[in-house]
């Protein structure tokens, strides 16, 4: 019986190979391995045996079943992709390791992009400084909060007899005068982003954050100027469809001073429960003080001047479609958040 | 701060047919920020950001006086109507009825009136429904009339139980450290001097000044004398106090910005008409008014064409005249020259020409001027920027799969060198410190993250803060990461194609450094200068570390042309027997200089102590014959052979 299967077996490998149409394939599978088909009626005939030969036979039938069973399977497939080479594109890919720029890493690549097409000088000025830059340089009085203990971190060294207290810096603005120091004659177009601190801790502050601080200073400047630059970032960083609007405020270091507002995205403007009557705030700007010109030594008669400080951070989360909710989140070291962006 | 107005109540003082809407939206363009406005009933409430210059803007009264000089730009007819004064009352530095010593450094104006037979009881239903409204809760009718003051003029008043002031007297003075007090709420201070109060007859603290009165003096349903008190503080104790003892109310906030001393005149007017008028009580003929140094007026002179330069705008001299009269600034031109005198509300704030500037321009209307780029030459490059080539730097290891991190510059005791700077008034301990490497945070947050089943690559670009005595520390950007898992020869591989790729000569030296694990650190080099680490820091975690500037300062945008070979290399594997802990990288350097024909060496493969490397051999002149490699062969093997005792593998 063993050897009858084994021809039986290669009489259908042989029809197989060379059934020409998927129906004659049909016929073949029906012939040998149907209900009442060939193979079957093997099955049927073991009954017969004696009982040492019933398991062997037994499991040479199964495996020419199978033989069978995936060689109609191949030939079928063959056949149907006619004369093609086979190939399977389904497979899933094998992925090169992407790794993840930190989102702030991207809003400081787009942000410092934006101002250096329009002719502005990306600079670095030290985020540990002396209060006079911080603070004196800018026109701040000794007794304005920002000076006090509880909104700026002080280091603890010996103040310096001209240059006061060592900071860690509240804001860009420290490097105005730096600037002005550096540059000594105008133009001035600088875009200073560096890290920035101050002692809070909630949902939109943290104590380590960045921003980016524009100055621009030359013969003739105006507040014209300041919504043209002004303008040309917000189109650009937000999108053609957001405005911005200039409100009253006030700041040591600008005369006059505003504070900047985007239009929202999320109501166009409309209002809704994330804005101020269809607004956000962006972050402060204004005319340089003569003081703060004077300060860095130019003239305050000859030159006039503009400066705007915003958080990188801030500006980021108020673009239309990225939606965090907490300021932190953006300082997580987790994995399954860093791959996010 | 912000401030709440109530429509009605605003119209007291204001004449107009502007809509609250309209109002809102003018005031915010030109003035103070209307961030919300809220229909109450049929009137309406304005949620009011006032910036800490306009105090005067901080009332029913100073919001209308801003909207009067507002609404009229955009054609909307506007008048304020202030109070009229009332009565004929004395005014004296010297009553019967209070005795006074004053520190005129703490007090720049002290006023007081003495009203009988008040009877104290609910205050009537107009005054209760627009306290309500503004935020206020009805108490009785003489704290409901200091509130309504306060709201109305942006004045604190104070009123005291006269009866209860021993021996009718006042000392305004400076606290000591340590004394005590306890106010009308039942909180109890010790102060820590330099704050403003009062002591009465006896010495005890009746009064702890613009924050709050004190329990022992103050008004209660059995008071029938009151002594109505208003002055101005000076607003730096004012802050000091209200900060250091954590009490914001909102008489400090008013104080510490510095209030008008021309504003306790009116603001007493006001408070004896009402006193009068809801309390029934009768008040003193002579008002205590203690004022040695009244207030100057002051001018600013502007230059006409200072204003549209500025403005980047030309704007008639008609229009500059009658915004500055709608803001009751006194004015006179003389040819190009605009003399301007500001009330005395406004002469802290406006002191030089830009000041009246921002006054035009804002009135004007910002949305009015002109949005144009700067024409004008373009400023030079920064030599040396480091900026793209930093981002250069991020993208590669990106480009290898790393995850960029921002970690706190701000580290504990722990994680710092010995000498590192520390704050004074840090958050917590565990931020006390500026870091001194990037290492303990890397390791940090890689900690963190051990729950991520594959492997992975931290990395992050910060300054670390090296201190130099007496001057700001050295700030060194350094770009370092973590490789978590990594098998060793993959990491290094990480690192050696990034060096490749700036095109810098660098060597790797192996010895042992702090905080890496003995036997598992590499000095990197470039021309004797060490620019970087590289080493296991603990059995699954390799650090690295490198100073950008070094980085920048070492490395090449581009190579220069060579030729490339004419002639092919000839290239065989040899599989050789290391003894054991002999460092292939050794044995490597030395097949190198072995021959100056050995163009490249790899390692293929390491199965136990068999190692195949991949040799090329090269001439530049020449393809070289079966018989010269053999000779370079056998040259490189002996060499090997006396200095490792590496065999060929049989």
């Amino acid at each position: 019986m063993k050897n009858d299967i084994q021809s039986i077996k290669s009489e259908a490998v042989a029809q197989i190979l060379e059934a020409k149409n998927i129906s004659e394939l049909e016929d073949i599978r029906i012939s040998y391995l149907g209900k009442s088909g060939k193979i079957a009626s093997f099955t049927k005939n073991i009954k017969n045996l004696p009982p040492e030969e019933k398991k062997q036979v037994g499991v040479i039938i199964n495996e020419t079943k199978n033989t069978l069973l995936k060689l109609i399977a191949e030939r079928k497939n063959a056949l149907s992709t006619s004369t093609r080479e086979w190939f399977d594109p389904t497979v899933p890919g094998r992925k090169p390791p992407v790794g993840h720029l930190h989102i702030v890493t991207q809003a400081i690549k787009q942000i410092s992009e934006i101002f250096e097409n329009i002719g502005f000088v990306r600079v670095r000025y030290p985020e540990v400084e002396w209060d006079w830059f911080a603070f004196e340089a800018l026109n701040m009085p000794q007794d304005h909060p920002a000076r006090d203990d509880w909104e700026t971190f002080i280091v603890d060294q010996k103040p310096n007899d001209k240059l006061g207290r060592v900071v860690l810096t509240p804001h860009t603005s420290s490097g105005e005068v730096r600037e002005m120091f550096r540059v000594k004659t105008p133009p001035i177009r600088m875009i200073n982003i560096s890290k920035c601190y101050r002692r809070q801790s909630d949902v939109s502050h943290v104590p380590m954050f960045h921003q980016f601080e524009g100055l621009v200073i030359d013969k003739n400047i105006s507040i014209a100027n300041l919504k043209g630059t002004l303008d040309y970032f917000v189109k650009n960083f937000f999108g053609e469809d957001r405005k911005i609007r200039l409100r009253p405020y006030n700041f040591c270091f600008t005369e006059p001073s505003f504070e900047v507002d985007i239009s929202c995205a999320v109501c166009g403007g409309r209002g809704c429960k994330l804005c101020k009557e269809g607004w956000l705030e962006l972050g402060g700007a204004g005319m340089t003080h003569p003081n703060v010109l004077k300060n860095g030594g130019l003239d305050p008669k000859k030159y006039t001047g503009f400066a705007f400080g915003w958080g990188v951070e801030r500006a980021f989360m108020m673009k239309n479609d990225i939606n965090i909710p907490d300021i932190r989140i953006l300082y997580s070291t987790d994995l399954n958040y860093l791959k996010q962006f | 701060m912000d401030i709440k107005i109530l429509d009605s109540w605003l119209r007291d003082y204001l004449n107009t047919k502007a809509t609250a809407k309209q109002i809102a939206r003018y005031l915010t363009l030109c003035g103070p920020s209307v961030e919300k406005t809220q229909k109450v009933g049929e009137d309406a409430v304005y949620s009011i950001e006032v910036t800490t210059n306009r105090v005067d803007c901080a009332s029913e009264m100073g919001i209308a006086r801003e909207a009067a000089a507002i609404l009229p730009i955009y054609d909307i007819a506007a008048k304020y109507t202030p109070n009229k004064s009332v009565g004929n009352y004395k005014y004296s530095d010297k009553v019967g009825y209070l005795i006074a010593s004053i520190d005129f450094s703490l007090c720049q104006r002290f006023s007081a009136v003495l009203v009988k037979n008040v009877k104290v009881g609910q205050s009537p239903k107009i005054i209760r429904d627009r306290l309500q409204k503004t935020g206020y809760r009805s108490i009785n009718n003489v704290v409901d009339i200091s509130n309504y003051l306060m709201h109305e003029m942006g004045q604190p008043v104070h009123t005291f139980d006269y009866d209860k002031i021993k021996d009718h007297k006042m000392i305004l003075r400076k606290s000591k450290r340590g004394e005590k007090i306890t106010t009308l709420d039942g909180s109890s201070f010790t102060l820590k001097g330099n704050d403003i109060v009062i002591e009465d007859g006896t010495g005890k603290l009746i009064d702890l000044c613009g924050i709050m009165g004190g329990e022992s003096s103050a008004i209660t349903k059995d008071t029938t004398n009151v002594l109505v008190f208003i002055q101005r503080y000076n607003p730096i104790n004012i802050r000091k106090t209200s900060m250091s003892l954590a009490q914001r109310t909102e008489a400090s906030f008013l104080f510490e910005k510095g209030i008008d001393p021309e504003l306790v005149g009116p603001s007493m007017q006001r408070a004896i008409k009402i006193f009068k008028k809801i309390t029934g009580g009768s008040v003193s003929d002579t008002i205590l008014d203690i004022y040695p140094n009244p207030k100057r007026k002051k001018s600013v002179t502007v230059e006409y064409s200072m204003i549209n330069s500025l403005l980047g705008k030309q704007i008639d001299k008609k229009s500059v005249l009658k915004i500055l009269e709608g803001l009751n600034f006194k004015t006179s031109i003389k040819d190009n020259l605009l003399l301007v005198t500001p009330p005395s509300y406004r002469s802290d704030d406006i002191n030089i020409p830009q000041d009246v500037v921002e006054e035009i321009a804002r009135i004007y209307g910002y949305s009015n001027l002109d949005s144009r780029l700067m024409a004008g030459d373009l400023p030079d490059k920064l030599p040396n920027s480091p900026f793209e080539f930093e981002l250069i730097l991020k993208q590669y290891f990106k480009g290898v799969g790393g995850y960029e991190i921002y970690s706190n510059s701000l580290v504990s005791n722990q994680e710092v060198i010995s000498n590192a700077l520390s704050l004074t008034n840090p958050l917590g301990e565990d931020q006390k410190y500026l870091r001194t490497s990037l290492m303990p945070s890397l390791l940090s947050a890689a900690k963190a993250n051990t729950s991520y089943k594959d492997k992975f690559l931290l990395f992050e670009m910060a300054n670390i803060y090296i201190p130099i005595r007496d001057n700001l520390p050295n700030e060194k950007v350094f770009l370092a990461g973590i490789f978590v898992d990594f098998d060793y020869r993959n990491a290094k591989g990480i690192i050696e194609a990034f060096l490749n790729s700036l095109h810098l000569d660098y060597e790797f030296v192996a010895q042992d450094f702090a905080d890496y694990s003995p036997n598992k650190h590499l000095l990197i080099k470039a021309k004797d200068q060490d620019i970087g680490h590289f080493g296991y820091v603990n059995k699954n975690m390799i650090y690295w570390e490198f100073e950008t500037t070094l980085l920048q300062k070492y490395h090449r945008d581009y190579l220069a042309y060579k030729t490339p070979a004419k002639y092919p290399a000839q290239i065989e594997d040899l599989s050789l027997i290391l003894p054991r802990r002999t460092k292939i990288g050794e044995v490597i350097k030395t097949i190198y200089s072995s021959s100056g024909k050995i163009a490249d060496v790899q390692l293929n493969a390491i199965y136990k102590d068999v190692y195949t490397l991949r040799i090329h051999y090269q001439d530049s002149k020449k393809t070289l014959t079966d018989s010269e490699v053999e000779q370079i062969r056998k040259r490189l093997l002996a060499r090997i052979k006396s200095k490792y005792s590496v065999v060929l593998k049989p």
